[in-house]
C-alpha cells in the first residue's frame, strides 16, 4: 500500500511536471515544419505516343495530365495508371513546329511553320456522383494568331490573358522588330461587347533570346544574348525598350518568366544564375531592379516555371537539373537530377503539389511537398523587398483580399512593437514601484500597511482586460486633451512630494511631531492629489505656452508626426499599472530582507536613516531590484490585452509616443483565429509564441537565480 | 527629502488605484440610476427629449473657447439611427423637464423617449389621455410580461426539448447510416424524427400564438419633434416617467435594473439587458478549472516537496515551476489551442463524432478546453501555494505520526496534506481569481460574443464541455471594443468592468485571509 502510494505520487508528480515542461515542447514541434526544405518523390515515369510533346497541364486533384505533341494531338494520361483516357485530334492538318503548355495552366500554345502563334484552352471538368468523382478533360477551341509572313517561323513568342478576358500575343521573327496583337473587348455604343484587335510593332535588338509579357497584357520584357534586360509600357507608344541597368557584361539571358501575380521577372542566364526583378519607380520612370538572385544553378537555364500558388518557381538547366525556388524567403528549396531522359518542359499542377517534367518520349511526375516555402529566418528576422516596393523593408501584413498576394512575415516589426510598450511603461513603473518598495520597506510606520498592502493586492489582481479597457475607452480620448500635463506631471510630482517634506520641515517642532515618522506618504496623498489636479486644469495653457496651441496640433503639424488617439503613452500609462505591483513586491522583498544587523549597524555608527538605506540597503539588495524590474519586464513584453486594446493595432516601426505599435502577443491574439490549421500563418504566430516564451522564461529564470544569489549572500552576511 | 520623494512614489501608486477604481465605481454604480428626462428647445425650433450626460468645453482646434456643449441621449434608434448628440449650449433657447415624459425601455431599438398619447388593442383606441395610460398600462404590462416569460418557458423547455432530440437522433441515424447498419432501424428513427417534426410544428403553432398576442395592444407614443411611433406593449421592458419619480421608486428601479443587470439575458447583441450567460460561463470555466487544476497541482506540490530527493533537479524544477508563472498568457492560449483543440479535440471528433464532421464537435473552441488552458496557466499558483502549505506544517508533527506508526503515504495523506489544506485553498483562490480575469488565452479556445445555450442545461449529459461560453472579461472587450455602437455600450461595460474588479479583488483578498489566518495559526501551534 504504502509502496504503491509512493510510486503513484512519484510517477504522477514527474509526469505532471513533465507535460508541464512539456508545453514548450509542442510549441517547438508545431514550429518545427517552418524552416524545412521541400520533399521530392518522384510518383511515377510514362511514355507519350508522340515525341516532342508540350509541359503538361494537370487538374486540380493530380489525376490526369494533358499534353499537345507537334501533330496537333492532345492526348490525356490517368495517373498513376498510365493509361490514355483521351486521344484527340485538337487540329487537324496543321503542322506544329513547337507546342508548350502556358505557365497558367489554362492553354497551351504552339508555333506552326507559317508564321502562327496557337493558342489552345485545356480544362477540366468535375461531376460528382455522391462521394466519387470523375474528371473530364476538356479541349476548347483552337486559335490561331497571325503575326508573321506565311514563310516566317515564329522564333519566340509570349501570350498573356487577363482578367477581362483580353488577349495579347508577342513574337518575334528575328530580325529588329517585334510584333505585338491585341484583342480587347470593348463596350460599343449599342452596350454589347465588340472585339477591337489592334496590332504594333516595337524595336528590338536582334540578340533578342527571351520574351515574357505579364497578366494584364501591358508589360512586356525581353532578354538578348549580350545579357541586357529590355522593357516596355505597352499602353505607351514609345517604340525603343527601357534598357535595366547593365551590371558589366553580363551573361546571355537564355529564360525569363513572370511570377504569380505578374509583377516579379524572373531572368535565367548562361551562366545558372536567376535573378529576379522588380519594376521600381525611380525619378518617374519605372525601371527594373534586382532584388535578389539565386546562384545555386551552374548551367545555363533553360526553363523557368512558376508556382501557380506562391512566389515560388521551378527552374531547370541545360544539363537537366532542376531547382525549386522562392522569391520572398530567398530560398533554394531543392535541387535535383530530372527523372526523364532529355528534359525540355517544366510545369506544375494547380495546387503546386506536384510537377511535371516533359521530356523527349516522354514524362515524370514529382510529388511536390512544400508548405512553407515563403518562410526562412531571413524573412521572418532580416529586411526583405518585397513586390511593389521601392525597397527592402521589415514588414508585417500576413493576409491580404487577393490570391496573387504576397505575404510578408516579418516579426522584427512586432518584436519592436513588444519592446516599444514595455519599454513606455516601465518609464512609469520603475520609479514608482521601486521607490514606492524602498519606502514601504525602510520608512512606513507599520498602521500603513493595512493600507498599502490591499491597495497593491487590487492592483496586481486587476484583470488586465480592465485596464486596457479604461486606458482604451477611458483614458485615451481624454489623454488627447490634456497630453502638456503629462509633461508637467512628470516634473511637479516629484517636485511636490520634495516641497511638501521641504514645507514640513519649516513647520514649528510641536505641530511636526505630531505627525510620527513613517507617515509622510500620507502628507503627501493630499498634496499630490491638489498638484495633479492643478496640473489638469492647467494643462492648455501650459500648452498654449510651451506649444502656441494645443500640443497635438504642434506634434502633426510642427513635428509632422503621426498621432494616434490609441498610443504608446496610453499603453505605457495602461501597462504600467499592471506592472507596478510585480516591481513594487519583488523590490519590497529584497528590501526588507536586507539583514537588519546591517542598518542597526549602520544606525549605532551615527548614520542618519537616509545615509543608511542609499550607502547600505540600496548596494545590497540592488541584484534585487535589478530582478524586479527583468520580472516586470517580462511581465510587460507578453501582455496582451491591455495592448490589443489600449493601441491601434498598426505593425509600424518607430519610436514615436504618440503612434500606435502592435506586439507580438496582440498579433496572435488578432490572427490566430483567423490562421489555417498547419499554415504557414499559423506556424509563424507559434514561433511568436515560442518567442515570447523563451524570452520571458529566460528573463524570469535570469531573476530568479539572481534573487537565490541573494537570498544566499543575506544568509551569509 | 528622499525620504518624501519615496513617500510620494508609494502615494501616487495608491492615490492611482483610488482614481481607478473610483472611476469605475462611480461609471458602474452610475449605469443603472435613473437619470432624469429633459426636453430642449434649440434656436431652430427643433424638439429634443433625452438624458444629458455629458458636458464639455467646446475645443475648435485652437484651445478653449468658454462656450459648452452637452451631449444627449435621445434614443428613438428607430426614428432618428443614433442615440447620441452632441449639442451647443449656446443654441438652446428651452429646457425643461415635463411630467408626462415617458422612457420606455424597449427588446428592440433601445429606449424610447415622448410621451404617450393613447393605448390601442387591435389598432383601435382603448385609452387616450395620460392620467387613464397611467392607469391602464402598467396591468397590461404586467400581463404581458407574464406571457412572454411563458413563450420564454415555451421556447426553452418543450420546443428546445424537441429541437434537441430531432437533432440527437439526426445525429444516431447519420451514425448508423455511416456504419451502414440495417435499414429497417435507420427507417424507425426517420420516422421518430418525423413524429417529432410534427410535434415541433404544433408547437411552433402555439408560439406563434402566444407573439401575436403579445402584439396586440400597442401604446402611440409622441417623440419631441411630434412624430408618432407605436410600441407594442409586449415588447417594452419597462416604462418609467423619470421626471415624476419619488425617491423610493427611484431606488427600486436602481435595484430591479441591477437585478436584470445580473440576472437576464443579454438584448440587441449584448449591448442591453443583462450578462447572465457571462457571469455564469465565468463561473462555470472557473469551476471545471478548479477540478483539474487542484489534483495536478496537489499532486506536484506533494511530490516535489514530500516525495523527491532535494537536489538541484528539483531545485531546477521548482525555479522551471515559477517561472511558468511568468510566461505570457497568450502562450498558453497557443498551446491550448494547438494541442487541446486541435490534436486532442481532433481526436476526439475523428474517434467517437464521425457523424458530425466535417463540422468539428470538441475540435473547436470550447468550454473544457478554455478550462484546461487555464488550468495549465495557474497550475503554478497551486504548486507553490501548496507547496508553502507543505512547508509550514511542523517537523514535529510529521515525526509524531511516524513515530505513532504510520506508513510515509498515510503521514503524508492522513496529517500533513489535511494540515496544510488553508495553504492548498489560497492557492486555489488564488488560481480562481487570475482565471477569473484572464482573457487573452480563452479569446482563442472557446469564448463567443454570443452563445446559444449555457454548458449546463436539462438534457443528458447535462454538461455540455465542448458548448462554447461566453466569459466577462471577454463581453468587457468585445462590447466594448468589437460594439458597432461604443458610446452607447460604454455604460454597460463599465458596470460589467466593476462586476469582474469586485469579484476577483474579494476572491484575492479572501486568499488572503486565508493566508494568515495559516501563518498564524502555525507561527502559535509551532513550539
Amino acid at each position: 500500500m504504502d509502496r504503491a502510494g509512493s510510486w503513484l505520487v512519484r510517477g504522477s508528480g514527474f509526469v505532471i511536471i513533465a507535460s508541464i515542461l512539456g508545453i514548450l515542447l509542442f510549441i517547438l514541434i508545431e514550429v518545427g515544419p517552418l524552416l524545412g526544405g521541400a520533399e521530392v518523390a518522384v510518383r511515377g515515369s510514362f511514355s507519350l505516343p508522340g515525341p516532342d510533346a508540350s509541359g503538361g497541364i494537370a487538374d486540380d486533384y493530380r489525376s490526369r495530365s494533358g499534353f499537345l505533341d507537334p501533330t496537333g494531338r492532345i492526348t490525356v494520361l490517368s495517373i498513376p495508371e498510365g493509361e490514355t483516357v483521351l486521344q484527340t485530334d485538337a487540329l487537324s492538318g496543321t503542322d506544329l513546329l513547337t507546342t508548350a503548355a502556358h505557365r497558367s495552366g489554362r492553354f497551351f500554345t504552339g508555333t506552326t511553320s507559317t508564321g502562327e502563334v496557337l493558342m489552345l484552352p485545356f480544362s477540366y471538368r468535375y461531376e460528382w456522383n455522391g462521394d466519387n468523382r470523375s474528371v473530364v478533360p476538356e479541349p476548347g477551341e483552337a486559335r490561331l494568331f497571325h503575326l508573321a509572313g506565311p514563310d516566317e517561323p515564329v522564333l519566340l513568342y509570349d501570350i498573356s490573358v487577363d482578367p477581362d478576358g483580353g488577349t495579347t500575343v508577342v513574337a518575334w521573327t528575328g530580325g529588329d522588330r517585334l510584333t505585338i496583337l491585341q484583342e480587347r473587348e470593348e463596350e460599343s455604343f449599342l452596350g454589347d461587347g465588340e472585339i477591337v484587335e489592334t496590332r504594333t510593332t516595337r524595336s528590338v535588338p536582334p540578340t533578342v533570346s527571351s520574351l515574357s509579357l505579364d497578366d494584364t497584357g501591358r508589360h512586356l520584357f525581353a532578354g538578348t544574348t549580350e545579357g541586357d534586360l529590355l522593357s516596355w509600357d505597352l499602353e505607351e507608344g514609345i517604340d525603343d525598350a527601357v534598357v535595366a541597368e547593365r551590371d558589366g557584361r553580363a551573361p546571355a539571358v537564355t529564360a525569363t518568366t513572370l511570377l504569380l501575380g505578374g509583377r516579379t521577372l524572373v531572368v535565367g542566364r548562361a551562366d545558372g544564375s536567376i535573378g529576379i526583378w522588380f519594376r521600381v519607380r525611380d525619378d518617374g520612370q519605372l525601371l527594373l531592379r534586382r532584388a535578389r538572385v539565386f546562384e545555386t544553378m551552374s548551367r545555363p537555364i533553360t526553363t523557368l516555371t512558376p508556382s501557380p500558388r506562391n512566389k515560388g518557381f521551378a527552374a531547370m538547366d541545360d544539363s537537366g537539373r532542376l531547382g525549386l525556388f522562392h522569391s520572398t524567403s530567398h530560398r533554394v528549396l531543392w535541387t535535383g537530377e530530372a527523372p526523364v531522359p532529355n528534359p525540355a518542359a517544366l510545369s506544375f499542377s494547380p495546387k503546386a503539389d506536384g510537377l511535371v517534367v516533359t521530356g523527349r518520349n516522354g514524362f515524370a511526375e514529382l510529388d511536390l511537398h512544400n508548405p512553407h516555402p515563403e518562410i526562412s529566418l531571413g524573412a521572418l528576422f532580416g529586411k526583405v523587398w518585397y513586390e511593389g516596393y521601392e525597397e527592402p523593408s521589415l514588414t508585417w501584413q500576413s493576409s491580404s483580399g487577393t490570391d496573387d498576394f504576397e505575404p510578408k512575415l516579418s516579426l522584427v516589426p512586432l518584436l519592436v512593437g513588444s519592446l516599444k510598450g514595455t519599454f513606455y511603461s516601465l518609464f512609469l513603473a520603475i520609479p514608482l514601484g521601486v521607490l514606492g518598495a524602498m519606502y514601504a520597506s525602510q520608512f512606513m510606520h507599520p498602521s500603513l500597511r493595512g493600507v498599502v498592502k490591499p491597495a497593491v493586492e487590487v492592483m496586481a489582481a486587476l484583470p488586465s482586460v480592465v485596464l486596457g479597457f479604461l486606458a482604451g475607452l477611458w483614458l485615451a480620448p481624454r489623454l488627447e486633451e490634456v497630453l502638456g500635463s503629462m509633461i508637467l506631471l512628470a516634473f511637479a510630482a516629484p517636485l511636490t512630494a520634495i516641497l511638501t517634506g521641504l514645507l514640513f520641515s519649516q513647520l514649528p517642532a510641536r505641530i511636526r511631531h505630531r505627525l510620527p515618522t513613517g507617515l509622510e506618504a500620507v502628507a503627501t496623498i493630499g498634496t499630490l492629489a491638489v498638484s495633479g489636479w492643478l496640473c489638469l486644469r492647467w494643462s492648455a495653457p501650459f500648452e498654449q505656452l510651451l506649444f502656441g496651441g494645443p500640443m497635438k496640433h504642434w506634434i502633426t503639424d510642427i513635428l509632422g508626426l503621426p498621432f494616434d488617439q490609441r498610443n504608446a503613452v496610453v499603453v505605457g500609462l495602461g501597462m504600467g499599472f499592471a506592472v507596478i505591483p510585480i516591481i513594487f513586491s519583488v523590490a519590497e522583498d529584497a528590501f526588507s530582507n536586507v539583514p537588519r544587523h546591517l542598518v542597526a549597524g549602520s544606525l549605532a555608527l551615527g548614520a542618519n536613516r537616509w545615509q543608511t538605506v542609499t550607502r547600505v540597503v540600496l548596494p545590497t539588495a540592488s541584484p534585487g531590484v535589478f530582478s524586479a524590474i527583468i520580472i516586470g519586464f517580462g511581465r510587460a513584453v507578453g501582455e496582451t490585452m491591455i495592448v490589443l486594446m489600449a493601441t491601434g493595432n498598426t505593425p509600424i516601426m518607430d519610436w514615436n509616443p504618440f503612434n500606435g505599435f502592435r506586439t507580438l502577443s496582440a498579433n496572435i491574439a488578432v490572427e490566430i483565429p483567423e490562421a489555417p490549421h498547419g499554415g504557414t500563418l499559423y506556424r509563424t504566430l507559434f514561433l511568436a509564441a515560442l518567442l515570447l516564451f523563451i524570452l520571458t522564461f529566460a528573463v524570469n529564470t535570469v531573476a530568479e537565480l539572481v534573487r537565490t544569489h541573494l537570498r544566499n549572500r543575506y544568509a551569509n552576511l | 527629502m528622499f525620504t518624501w520623494l519615496c513617500g510620494g512614489a508609494l502615494a501616487v501608486c495608491v492615490l492611482l488605484v483610488l482614481v481607478l477604481m473610483g472611476i469605475l465605481a462611480v461609471n458602474g454604480f452610475g449605469y443603472f440610476w435613473q437619470k432624469p428626462v429633459d426636453l430642449v428647445v434649440l434656436d431652430d425650433g427643433t424638439a429634443l427629449m433625452g438624458e444629458i450626460h455629458d458636458r464639455e468645453e467646446i475645443d475648435e482646434g485652437d484651445g478653449p473657447t468658454g462656450r459648452f456643449r452637452i451631449r444627449m441621449k435621445l434614443g428613438n434608434r428607430d426614428l432618428t439611427g443614433s442615440d447620441f448628440r452632441w449639442i451647443d449650449q449656446d443654441r438652446i433657447v428651452d429646457q425643461s423637464r415635463p411630467a408626462d415624459a415617458l422612457v420606455l425601455e424597449r427588446m428592440e431599438w433601445g429606449n424610447f423617449y415622448g410621451s404617450p398619447v393613447e393605448l390601442r388593442r387591435d389598432g383601435e383606441l382603448l385609452v387616450a389621455g395620460v392620467m387613464d395610460i397611467r392607469s391602464t398600462l402598467p396591468s397590461l404590462h404586467r400581463k404581458k410580461l407574464a406571457l412572454l416569460a411563458d413563450i420564454h418557458e415555451l421556447e426553452t423547455g418543450a420546443i428546445g426539448d424537441v429541437n434537441y432530440e430531432i437533432e440527437e437522433r439526426t445525429r444516431a441515424l447519420r451514425k448508423l447510416q455511416l456504419g451502414g447498419g440495417d435499414p429497417t432501424r435507420s427507417d424507425a428513427s426517420q420516422a421518430e424524427i418525423d413524429a417529432r417534426n410534427r410535434a415541433y410544428r404544433q408547437l411552433a403553432e402555439q408560439l406563434s400564438v402566444f407573439r401575436e398576442e403579445l402584439l396586440r395592444e400597442t401604446l402611440v407614443m409622441e417623440a419631441a419633434d411630434g412624430t408618432r411611433q407605436e410600441v407594442p406593449i409586449g415588447s417594452i421592458v419597462r416604462a418609467i416617467e423619470p421626471n415624476s419619480l419619488d425617491t423610493g421608486e427611484a431606488v427600486s428601479l436602481y435595484f430591479s435594473r441591477i437585478r436584470e443587470f445580473l440576472l437576464d439575458d443579454p438584448r440587441e447583441a449584448n449591448t442591453e439587458g443583462g450578462i447572465f450567460p457571462a457571469i455564469f460561463g465565468t463561473v462555470m470555466m472557473v469551476f471545471i478549472m478548479v477540478f483539474a487544476v487542484t489534483p495536478l497541482g496537489v499532486l506536484a506540490a506533494v511530490y516535489m516537496r514530500e516525495y523527491a530527493k532535494q537536489g538541484w533537479v528539483i531545485r531546477a524544477i521548482r525555479i522551471a515551476v515559477n517561472n511558468l508563472a511568468g510566461v505570457p498568457s497568450i502562450v498558453f492560449g497557443v498551446f491550448g489551442l494547438g494541442f487541446f483543440v486541435y490534436l486532442v479535440g481532433g481526436s476526439i471528433d475523428r474517434l467517437f463524432y464521425a457523424e458530425n464532421l466535417p463540422a468539428p464537435t470538441f475540435g473547436t473552441g470550447g468550454i473544457l478546453w478554455g478550462s484546461l488552458t487555464l488550468a495549465l496557466l495557474t497550475v503554478p499558483v497551486v504548486i507553490v501555494a501548496t507547496e508553502e502549505g507543505l512547508a509550514a506544517v511542523p517537523r514535529s508533527t510529521r515525526e509524531g505520526s511516524l513515530a505513532l506508526g504510520a506508513t510515509k503515504f498515510e503521514t503524508t495523506w492522513k496529517v500533513v496534506v489535511p494540515a496544510s489544506a488553508p495553504g492548498i485553498l489560497t492557492g486555489i483562490i488564488l488560481a480562481m481569481a487570475r482565471a477569473a480575469g484572464e482573457v487573452a488565452p480563452l479569446m482563442i479556445v472557446g469564448m463567443v460574443k454570443l452563445a446559444p445555450s449555457l454548458p449546463l442545461d436539462h438534457h443528458f449529459p447535462f454538461v455540455h464541455l465542448e458548448r462554447k461560453f461566453m466569459h466577462l472579461g471577454f463581453h468587457i472587450y468585445d462590447v466594448g471594443f468589437q460594439s458597432p455602437n461604443v458610446e452607447a455600450t460604454k455604460p454597460l461595460v463599465f458596470a460589467t468592468a466593476l462586476l469582474l474588479v469586485v469579484i476577483v479583488s474579494l476572491m484575492n483578498l479572501v486568499a488572503t485571509w486565508v493566508r494568515n489566518r495559516l501563518r498564524s495559526k502555525y507561527a502559535s501551534s509551532a513550539v
